[in-house]
């Protein structure tokens, strides 16, 4: 079935990242002077202002940081809720945003901040493997 | 000891457009730009010739040509809600380096009549991120996130989280504010007769009230309606001049942390704390010399943490400085006296009425016939005002004291 959500509009200094999630791998830029990665991918490193960048593959591992259920929604995503959305603290210590999967909606306080997630990759399209995470059973 | 811009420019006067809320008859934003410019000229006697320096999120030359003016120092800066105090901070500048000795801060947004016949403002600034091809939206727009709600929702989980409190806590700054709009004829929600809505609320309606993005019911939100309003600042030697009372502006700040929200390394926290910092230093003032406080309240939790942030609560305690009943009509801590962006007005971006009702109270006219039945003027001689623009990201801090005679 053709996937319906709303597919990101690439750029084009960020082709490592998508070329990795086809490979089922979470890039992350990398700063090749001061070593440190950053979330969003930028033009110019955040931390100390080199140009220098480059990628490195994350563990892809993380863990809730907060979370929210929507309930009402408008565009692609209406005729999914309620769906819960979340800020992921990566291991490598960058935060990421997602549609959380492997968790009920309609009951909000069953979730644990702090919980153990993982990333997956759903394919949108052929150019474009979406990352999304997932509740790591335990 | 204040700062060398301590009481160097004064807010003069302060007024709305026409007719503001929920509009039957579709008004345009340069409409409400407008009649709140004549207001506020006619208000202070003032005339619009002799403005000077014009301060608007992105308007100022189109306002300019509309009003026939070439002012000498334009500026639009547009960070979202917290503009207009920014605007308050570049303006008393400019007067303290003796560019101008007329400054219009004006604010005009049709977030209600939009719907109708389409509306115009700076883009994105709910969201963050910039355009649809900027990196930060590329990396978010995938994940089901709309209004402002979606994203907010997620701060007030973090705060339940650290601090222990519950939606409920919340729902009571919802609650009191209702309270103040109930004393105020020109609050969208003064009464079920002006609005099917309106009129008092318990905590329980607010907690049943419709689910948007848990835990944020409905009345946990501000209102998007319609909006207009302008204040002038001038030099010490122009509101000597004036009828009208001077409300000094002590001290002023800003201060930004993130645009995204993937960036906002606390989210129990934002740029106040900094930028009130800024303005208490400036003004030789701090928390515990104010006597009320106007806070940015686009949603409940936005409120609570702004408290925390300006040092009128311990981190994690802000709601109660309502759950208490201090921020109530007659309580010893008078805040959003004007029913705030929940129950008076928001329209997009609620920095305008902030400063509007802070001169209102600083200046005893806060319940003169048109802004406010009895019990809504307190007695506070000294305000800070906080904007919050963005996701939680750009923030202005003043602080207000009344004029000594
Ligand atoms: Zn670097």
């Amino acid at each position: 079935m053709a996937y319906e959500l709303p597919i990101p509009t690439q750029g084009t200094h960020t082709r490592p990242f998508w070329e990795g999630t086809k490979a089922g791998k979470l890039m992350l830029p990398r700063c090749e002077d001061c070593n440190r990665t950053h979330w969003y991918p930028r033009y110019i490193c955040p931390h100390c202002q080199s140009m220098n960048l480059g990628w490195m593959e994350a563990s892809g591992e993380g863990f809730i940081h907060t979370y929210a259920v929507q309930h009402l929604v408008f565009g692609k995503w209406a005729k999914e809720a309620p769906y819960v959305t979340a800020y992921i603290d990566l291991k490598e210590g960058d935060r990421m945003l997602t549609v959380l999967r492997g968790v009920d909606p309609l009951s909000p306080e069953d979730i644990k901040i702090g919980a153990p997630v993982r990333v997956e990759f759903e394919v949108a399209s052929e150019d474009t493997h979406i990352p999304f995470w997932r509740v790591v059973e335990v | 000891m204040p700062g060398q811009l301590y009481k160097s420019a004064a807010i003069v006067g302060a007024a709305e457009a026409n007719n503001i809320g929920f509009l039957d008859e579709p008004v345009t934003a340069l409409q409400l730009h407008i009649e709140a410019i004549k207001n506020v000229c006619d208000q202070t006697g003032i005339p619009i010739n002799r403005i000077e320096g014009v301060f608007s999120t992105g308007w100022s030359p189109e306002l300019c040509e509309h009003l026939g003016i070439t002012p000498k120092y334009i500026d639009t800066t547009a960070v979202g809600g917290s503009s207009f105090e920014l605007h308050v901070h570049h303006a008393m500048a400019a007067i303290h380096a003796g560019i101008i000795d007329v400054a219009l801060i004006t604010h005009g947004e049709n977030g209600h009549s939009a719907r109708k016949i389409g509306g115009r403002g700076p883009s994105n600034y709910g969201m963050g991120g910039g355009g649809v091809t900027a990196p930060g939206t590329e990396m978010t727009m995938a994940y089901g996130l709309g209004g402002a709600p979606s994203n907010y929702a997620h701060t007030m989980v973090r705060h339940m989280h650290r601090y222990g409190t519950t939606s409920e806590d919340y729902a009571h700054i919802a609650k009191v504010s209702r309270d103040w709009a109930t004393l105020n004829p020109r609050a969208a929600m003064y009464s079920k007769e002006k609005h099917p809505f309106g009129g008092p609320i318990t905590v329980e309606q607010v907690q049943d009230s419709r689910l948007i993005a848990w835990p944020l019911t409905i009345l946990h939100c501000c209102m998007v309606a319609d909006h207009g309003g302008a204040v002038l600042v001038t030099s010490p030697k122009v509101a000597a001049s004036l009828n009208t009372k001077p409300v000094w502006i002590a001290g002023a700040g800003e201060s930004m942390a993130h645009w995204n929200m993937l960036e906002m390394d606390d989210f129990t926290a934002t740029s106040a704390a900094t930028s009130a910092q800024t303005a208490y230093s400036m003004a030789g003032m701090g928390p515990a010399d104010m006597e009320m406080a106007l806070v940015y309240d686009s949603f409940t939790i936005t409120a609570a943490i702004t408290a925390e942030m300006l040092g009128l609560a311990k981190r994690g305690e802000g709601h109660l400085l309502w759950k208490d009943g201090r921020a109530a009509p007659g309580g010893s801590f008078p805040i959003n006296t004007n029913g705030g962006g929940l129950s008076f007005n928001h329209s997009g971006m609620y920095g305008m009425p902030l400063l509007i009702e802070a001169y209102r109270q600083l200046s005893g006219t806060a319940e003169d016939g048109v802004n406010g039945d009895k019990g809504k003027q307190t007695s506070a001689r000294t305000c800070v005002v906080n904007g919050t623009g963005g996701t939680l990201s750009t923030t202005g801090t003043l602080v207000l004291v009344a004029d000594d005679d």
